[in-house]
């Protein structure tokens, strides 16, 4: 205790208890380093005792990924929580790894900006786990994600060194793309302590329209000829049945979110009528088209006995939600599906922990056989147990591996956390 | 000199006409779009297929044999150089697009397939691939993905990284190992993030899936003419500070327009200090309100004229000017060559002033045409090979022009890639620890480092016999 104590001070150090625990794994220690330094001095002081280290901002998202095969430190870098620097007029913004999402947000929002990412729990997801976690919520169909907005990163990698990847400017191709290699990792190859994004104008209005739909197949289809429709919507989300109290009742629907100047949403909302007009659909205006994205965006975290994420080709989301749906109901499991459409991601909530591994079974051979995948995406670390958390990652394993083994040579960070027990 | 069996071997994989090793037939390969230094290889092996790329690695993996990717060869950074490579394989024979998907917007192209090729299978069903860089009717998808490449639309729509699903990578172990793909989010690293940009030391792309986007149902394309570089870079800030995001905002300096109106006729002011190319596009519906910002930042900004494309064939002709503004400088001199850095984009006036300065200190004459609304300057440094001198005041201009870069809190490349050109100026932006854990990073990909050696790293730089360069051809 008293080798953290001296790293981060008495008071950032203190004994794991059960409220700390990673997928049932109570940490020794749980320390939060105060600045960059004091981070490099943890890493050191873990790789010294080959102690497994977790980062951790806080811990809105420890339940995403596989359960760590071992658990010694939880680092808490919710000290590291500081708006660095905001160029309002270059459009970009640098954060230290803890800050929360709300800040982010709060500080660019009197810019009239935006980072526009928005995973579940804004206020208490930090920017080290959105990168980590590569997390993303509707605005993902017309924003992109994390790696498409992320411009530099420093980062402490095993042996306590700070390493600099990308830089602060817009446009960037100087040496190799390392801030790439950790967005998504789950923190298995080193520590995120700060990054650079650029940033984008906040549009002045957001509204969403509901277009009630008899099936999720009739849902996707809508959905398609919306996004080909010449006025790309901001985001695009297809619900299963009765996952929605606007528009729908118990049926399906395509809820699209239309956002820009006044004139934009209103040529957006003429077209999601007439694609629904002509398909003989029932739409409904959302005013506050921020509020429902945001409760869109919170789907996988609302209750659940786990959070199946299936990744295919937009035209196949229809079939995957109609599958989906029939396999639980002939189970007799409750499940409630919501699909990024442009994305081809379909996120599946099942109510009951056996209810899993026959989802996975159903889904996951014909998914990965076209490349495509099914990952459980959040569970409790008991339900975890027993099954394959990620699934093939095909062919890159052998990659990946050596990526690994790179740099992390002694399995320090997180070890297990990620794919094939990485 | 690589012996007389192996380069049959290498005609048996990829036939007697996909071998090139008489002295003067490899003239054309000792240098791309950066002469400044060149360097024949021993043998170009121009396979046909991604079968073939493979074979032909495996060959050399077990000869332990160093090689150089090559696409079309218009890069310019000399990413291509043969620097301790003496065989370089040229993906050119390779142009197959082999799978589009309308309703997904995804191609799969092979990576000798020319980007406009791309957008020109596609545009039939409105789609088009965004990233459009200035080499687009030459340069391959390999190549843009070896580096990176930007182009004037990238404002908008993002450089080629953002476009990229999926790529197939030639090992240099000769093993060919599929990455990403149609469908997003495979799990794991992202490593087509990684290979994207590495400018061919990982191994040779093959294919590469790529993700379209659908054309816009309208533009709006702007020449706005200014009677100071300031009030155009002003113009520039403020439209980008209006919450506007243009497809394009490209600004041409006084030399430049003078050059591409001496070549094109299409009454450019000749008196204009600059010109701004401003592009908006998307739903016809928000386009006459953003228009009306453009007009009214560029007025306050002491816009002296604001003209409008009123069609798309002077659409056509204002991007023809921007596009073969390389072109028109043939007009100017014997030679150029052109620097590609980037500054915080509200620091375009003070890297212009730099980059005066710099052309002052070295009596050089220095023509700027680049993407204003991203802060990538690609200064033309003119010059005549034959006075050895000018060449020397060039290569010190462009290095103090980089510098001023990465002071003004910028890069050293926004768009061409480290290749030979920038080595030196590496250190500027990384410090040790960072350039060890990108060679570290290669060796996961190419342990022996045989894929494109001697590039991007300073430790790599070796003496490469560095001969006159001869008069280049216009992009």
């Amino acid at each position: 205790m008293s080798a953290w104590a001296e790293i981060v001070g008495a008071t950032h150090a203190r004994p794991g208890g059960p409220g700390d625990a990673v997928d049932g794994l109570v940490p020794r220690w749980v320390v939060s380093p105060g600045s960059v330094a004091e981070v490099q001095g943890c890493v050191r002081a873990a790789a010294a005792g080959g102690l497994a280290l977790v980062a951790s901002g806080r811990g809105a998202h420890l339940d995403v990924g596989a359960a760590p095969h071992r658990l010694d430190v939880l680092l808490r870098l919710d000290r590291l929580g500081r708006v660095l620097d905001h160029q309002a007029h270059d459009m970009t913004v640098t954060l230290e790894a803890g800050c929360p999402l709300s800040l982010v947000a709060d500080t660019l929002a009197r810019a009239g900006q935006w980072l526009p990412l928005d995973p579940p729990r804004p206020a208490t997801t930090t920017v080290g786990g959105l990168l980590a976690a590569n997390l993303a919520g509707p605005l993902r169909t017309s924003q992109g994600r994390a790696r498409d907005l992320l411009l530099g990163i420093r980062v402490v990698g095993s042996d306590g060194c700070v390493v600099v990847g990308g830089g602060r400017v817009v446009k960037n191709v100087a040496g190799y793309d390392l801030p790439k290699m950790h967005v998504g990792a789950l923190g298995t190859l080193g520590v995120i302590v700060e990054a650079t994004f650029k940033i984008r104008p906040r549009p002045e209005r957001e509204e969403a329209v509901v277009v009630a739909c008899p099936t999720a197949s009739a849902a996707a289809d809508a959905g398609l000829a919306i996004l080909d429709g010449g006025v790309p919507p901001l985001w695009l989300e297809v619900t299963g049945p009765g996952e929605l109290a606007e528009g729908p009742g118990c049926g399906a629907a395509a809820v699209v979110g239309l956002g820009g100047l006044v004139e934009e949403v209103d040529a957006g909302r003429e077209l999601v009528r007439e694609v629904a007009s002509r398909r003989g659909l029932r739409t409904t205006i959302v005013s506050d088209g921020a509020a429902l994205r945001g409760r869109l965006a919170d789907f996988s975290v609302a209750p659940a006995a786990g959070v199946l994420r299936a990744a295919t080709l937009p035209t196949e989301v229809g079939p995957v939600v109609e599958t989906t749906v029939a396999a639980a109901r002939e189970t007799g499991v409750d499940v409630r599906c919501l699909a990024d459409l442009a994305s081809g991601i379909v996120r599946i909530a099942v109510a009951e922990a056996t209810a899993l591994p026959v989802l996975l079974k159903i889904l996951r051979p014909a998914l990965e056989r076209d490349g495509g995948s099914v990952v459980l995406e959040r569970s409790q670390g008991a339900v975890k147990a027993g099954l394959d958390v990620w699934g093939d990652p095909g062919p890159g394993m052998e990659l990946m591996r050596r990526l690994k083994v790179t740099f992390d040579p002694s399995g320090i960070f997180a070890p297990g956390r990620f794919v094939g027990g990485l | 000199m690589l012996l007389a069996p192996l380069v049959a071997r290498l005609r048996s994989i990829v036939g007697v006409e996909g071998v090139i090793d008489r002295p003067e037939a490899l003239l054309v390969y000792e240098c791309d779009g950066y002469t400044l230094e060149r360097a024949a290889p021993e043998v170009v092996v121009l396979p046909r297929t991604p079968a073939e790329v493979a074979s032909a690695l495996r060959l050399l993996a077990a000869e332990r044999i160093a090689f150089v990717p090559r696409g079309a060869g218009t890069g310019l950074s000399g990413g291509t150089l043969p620097v301790g490579a003496p065989v370089m394989i040229c993906t050119s024979r390779m142009q197959r697009i082999e799978a589009i998907d309308v309703a997904n917007r995804r191609v799969v192209a092979q990576a000798g397939v020319v980007n406009q090729w791309v957008s020109n299978a596609v545009r039939a069903h409105g789609l088009c691939y965004a990233p459009d860089p200035s080499s687009q009717p030459a340069c391959t998808i390999g190549g843009n993905v070896a580096e990176n490449s930007g182009g004037p639309h990238t404002l908008k729509y993002g450089v080629t990284t953002n476009h990229v699903l999926g790529v197939e990578l030639a090992l240099p172990s000769g093993e060919l190992v599929a990455l990403g793909g149609a469908v997003e989010d495979r799990p794991g690293y992202d490593l087509v993030g990684l290979v994207v940009g590495s400018e061919g030391t990982f191994g040779i792309v093959t294919r590469a899936t790529l993700r379209l986007v659908r054309l816009p149902q309208a533009y709006r394309t702007f020449l706005a003419v200014f009677d100071s570089v300031e009030a155009a870079s002003e113009a520039v800030s403020g439209i980008i500070g209006a919450g506007l995001v243009p497809a394009a905002l490209e600004m041409m300096d006084q030399l430049i327009i003078q050059a591409l109106e001496a070549a094109f006729h299409v009454g450019l002011p000749t008196d204009a200090q600059a010109v701004l190319l401003i592009e908006l596009d998307g739903p016809v519906a928000g386009l006459d309100a953003q228009s009306q910002r453009v007009e009214a930042v560029c007025r306050s900004n002491g816009a002296r004229e604001l003209r409008v494309a009123r069609d798309d064939a002077e659409r056509a002709t204002l991007w023809k000017c921007r596009k073969r503004a390389f072109g028109a400088i043939g007009r100017l001199a014997p030679n150029y060559c052109t620097q590609d850095g980037v500054v915080p984009r509200t620091r375009v006036p003070d890297i212009l002033r730099a980059i005066g300065a710099a052309a002052a200190r070295h009596r050089l004459r220095v023509a700027n045409v680049f993407h204003a609304g991203d802060g990538n300057i690609h200064p033309i440094l003119l010059f005549d090979e034959r006075d050895r001198d000018e060449v020397a005041r060039v290569l010190a201009a462009g290095r103090e022009i980089l510098e001023a870069c990465v002071a003004l809190g910028g890069s050293i490349t926004g768009e061409h890639g480290i290749g030979v050109e920038k080595i030196d100026q590496v250190p500027l932006l990384f410090g040790p620890d960072d350039l060890r854990a990108m060679m570290r990073l290669r060796a996961v990909f190419d342990p022996e480092g045989r894929a494109n050696p001697h590039k991007i790293f300073p430790d790599a730089k070796v003496c490469v016999e560095t001969r006159a360069p001869r008069r280049q051809v216009a992009l």
